[in-house]
């Protein structure tokens, strides 16, 4: 033992170790180890010293250093992957069962690229939810946090494009639902509101330059392969690198220092760097203990003209399968993911309270951004479940409990409302909604507004119960219905939403008015069948 | 030295020629942007063909036969038959047929529909296509996906609808 450390002392010291790394004799003190951070290339996206708080691991959870380790992961699996891989759909699938039965290691090698590429959605995620929940997207973060939901896009981008390659049911079904989504695009897409007017057509539109062709084949294939191996991986690595820069550039962390005392800081190495190496550790171990325990699923060869029942979507896309099922594929499959990214990069800017909570949980100082942020997590994941486990053959609803080999009924018939109807229903939806939160000057104690709102939506509930031709389910959406728009629309922005600006008041307003009309829209259909609001078949315009 | 010329105020002034020349600049890039999507739109589909025979018209059974390997059902009713293209109007999934119930299902997301294709339920937003049918002096089927319609009343006239 001693004399392999003195062996590795005296190594350390030879002149060839020491001209890889810069500055002199090693002495190991903290100068020395401050010159290596600052000194090497990799290391040096640390500051020399860093705040206390920034290392503890209950701030970061090291969530976003291990997204990054993930992508190193998945970036050398998927390397290794492509040795054996042709991208054709003759020889696509059959190289995924060599590398499940033929090539050594070649089982393990899928394995560990799938489970990384879902754990790197979880913890991109999860990633976002604490810089949030810190308020550390705020100024000077806000550019930062922009890049951070780009990054989030890019990667479903990649699972998704990733989806494709094996070739098997999944992968085409998974691709067709997600390419027609491209053709409902307003004004780009063959299938989209108002196309028709600019002469779009299925052989010049979106989805026709996804698929390079009209529908899923090997040009499809090709494309995906290099959008999945070089193209995304490449502009996800460019923004990496300006996302890495703004975090060491603007303060490495936004954890306040201790007694407001900037020279408290602590010695990145040993302090930070060293739990990053045991996270990055842990995580390695987790993910070959996975990939050596469960192998990832590969479905029976694609099958252009048989859909597997039911098709479902990879899980982070689930809840976007299910808001399919409420919406034409314009509002459900652009407009709504559209709204989602672009409302969650104006976050920095619509912020109520810019200077509270900065790096550090707090309810209490922000609570209207808490309630409305963890809120679109929570009801995203709960379409999530709904999606996942609710979901059998025919995308009938069926309870965990209950055998898929069970028949459903069918659905109800649906209807859309009238014309003047719906277009006065989302008028005053969104023209009432828009001001009344500023023309209620009253002062709401918020809690227990909640409350009584809640008590008052029970009572409503039971009321439209007992009313002649309704049901109690109806009464159940009634309420909802009114709870949510009551307390997200009225209350919340009531109360928290008096000191910004008009035109921040209007952004937010219109980003809650949409949350919330989403769910209301879900409730139209699942209480009263209505199919949409709006129905203009003539420019395939259906909200 | 008597009144000095007054300086003349020159045609291109180095603001408007920067103006333009950044303009011209910009204007090609967009434009060049422009052109490389349109790179990604391909001239040339190595597509099969969407025309094929499918048997004898009158060897059909009244009611709904699938034919699974080129995405079609065959409808035959009392009057006669035609082809409807098993692709779902909402996001492009191949639907069931459930006899029981006569109607289509959709996997994905939960669409239905009648047997002639109008929507019942589910997020469909229009009734599936029925696919040009026309007759060989054989008697054979032959089924034209390139050419479709669904608005009721054209869609059970010829080319779309074979008296039987």
């Amino acid at each position: 033992m001693k004399k392999i450390e003195k062996l590795f002392e005296e190594l350390t010291n030879t002149q060839v170790w020491r001209s890889m790394f810069r500055g002199g004799t090693w002495k190991n003190n903290a100068r020395d180890r401050a010159q290596h951070i600052l000194g090497n290339v990799w290391l040096h996206l640390h500051p020399a010293r860093v705040r206390p708080r920034s290392t503890r691991f209950t701030y970061t959870w090291g969530l976003g250093g291990l997204s990054f380790l993930l992508f190193l992961v998945l970036t050398v699996t998927g390397i290794v992957l492509m040795f054996y891989y042709r991208p054709t759909p003759e020889l696509a699938y059959r190289d995924m069962k060599d590398l499940e039965f033929v090539v050594s290691l070649g089982k393990f090698m899928r394995n560990i690229h799938r489970w990384a590429a879902h754990t790197m959605v979880v913890f991109v995620i999860l990633h976002m939810v604490r810089v949030f929940l810190t308020g550390a997207y705020k100024t000077p973060r806000e550019f930062n946090w922009g890049i951070g939901v780009v990054l989030l896009v890019l990667t479903l981008f990649l699972s998704f494009t990733g989806y494709l390659l094996p070739w098997d049911q999944l992968a085409i079904w998974a691709v067709t639902v997600g390419t027609n989504m491209a053709s409902a695009t307003p004004f780009a897409g063959a299938e989209g509101p108002f196309s028709s007017l600019l002469g779009v057509g299925l052989k010049n539109d979106a989805r026709f330059g996804l698929l390079g062709g009209t529908a899923v084949g090997s040009a499809t294939l090709v494309r995906f392969y290099v959008l999945h191996c070089i193209a995304v991986p490449f502009l996800t690595g460019i923004l990496l690198i300006v996302h890495f820069w703004r975090v060491r550039k603007d303060g490495f962390s936004a954890a306040p220092y201790p007694n407001e005392n900037p020279q408290q800081k602590v010695e990145t190495w040993p302090n930070l760097v060293v739990r990053e190496y045991i996270g990055a550790i842990i995580m390695l171990i987790f993910l070959v203990a996975w990939s050596l325990l469960q192998n990832a699923p590969l479905e029976s060869i694609a099958d252009p003209n048989v859909t597997p029942n039911p098709s479902k979507a990879p899980w982070y896309f689930l809840g976007l399968q299910e808001l399919l099922v409420y919406f034409d594929p314009w509002i459900a499959g652009v407009v709504l993911p559209g709204v989602i990214t672009v409302g969650l990069m104006a976050i920095p800017y619509l912020d109520p309270d810019p200077t509270k909570g900065v790096g550090y949980y707090s309810f209490k100082e922000r609570p209207f951004a808490n309630i409305v942020f963890l809120t679109g997590v929570f009801a995203w994941f709960a379409l999530i479940v709904v999606g996942t486990v609710m979901r059998g053959p025919n995308w009938a609803w069926y309870w965990p409990w209950e055998s898929w080999l069970m028949h459903k009924p069918p659905d109800p018939p649906t209807h859309s409302l009238p014309l003047f109807l719906g277009v006065g229903m989302i008028g005053i939806y969104f023209g009432l909604g828009m001001v009344l939160p500023r023309l209620i000057k009253a002062q709401f104690a918020v809690r227990s507004a909640i409350i009584k709102v809640f008590a008052g939506s029970v009572m409503v509930a039971l009321i439209v119960g007992v009313l002649p031709g309704f049901s109690f389910i109806q009464g159940f959406w009634v309420a909802f219905g009114l709870f949510i728009y009551l307390v997200g629309g009225v209350i919340l922005p009531t109360s928290y939403l008096k000191t910004i600006s008009n035109l921040r008041y209007a952004v937010c307003m219109v980003l809650l008015l949409l949350f919330i009309g989403t769910f209301l829209k879900v409730a139209l259909r699942l209480g009263f069948n209505v199919k949409y609001v709006v129905a203009i078949p003539q420019v395939s315009l259906n909200i | 030295m008597g009144d000095t010329a007054q300086p003349v105020q020159p045609e291109v002034t180095r603001r408007s020629f920067l103006f333009w020349g950044w303009g011209a600049l910009l204007a090609f890039l967009a434009s060049a942007t422009g052109a490389t999507l349109r790179f990604f739109l391909p001239n040339v589909l190595y597509e099969p063909s969407q025309k094929f025979r499918a048997g004898k018209v009158t060897s059909y059974p009244l009611g709904v036969t699938i034919d699974k390997t080129n995405r079609v059902w065959i409808i035959r009713n009392e009057v006669g038959l035609y082809a409807m293209w098993a692709r779902c109007t909402h996001l492009g999934c191949t639907p069931n047929w459930f006899p029981a119930e006569s109607r289509f299902r959709c996997p994905c997301h939960g669409s239905n529909y009648t047997a002639a294709g109008d929507v019942i339920a589910g997020p469909a937003p229009k009734p599936l296509w029925r696919c040009m049918v026309t007759q060989t002096p054989q008697g054979d089927l032959v089924v034209d996906k390139a050419i479709m319609e669904n608005r009721p009343g054209a869609r059970e006239k010829a080319p779309f609808f074979i008296a039987v």
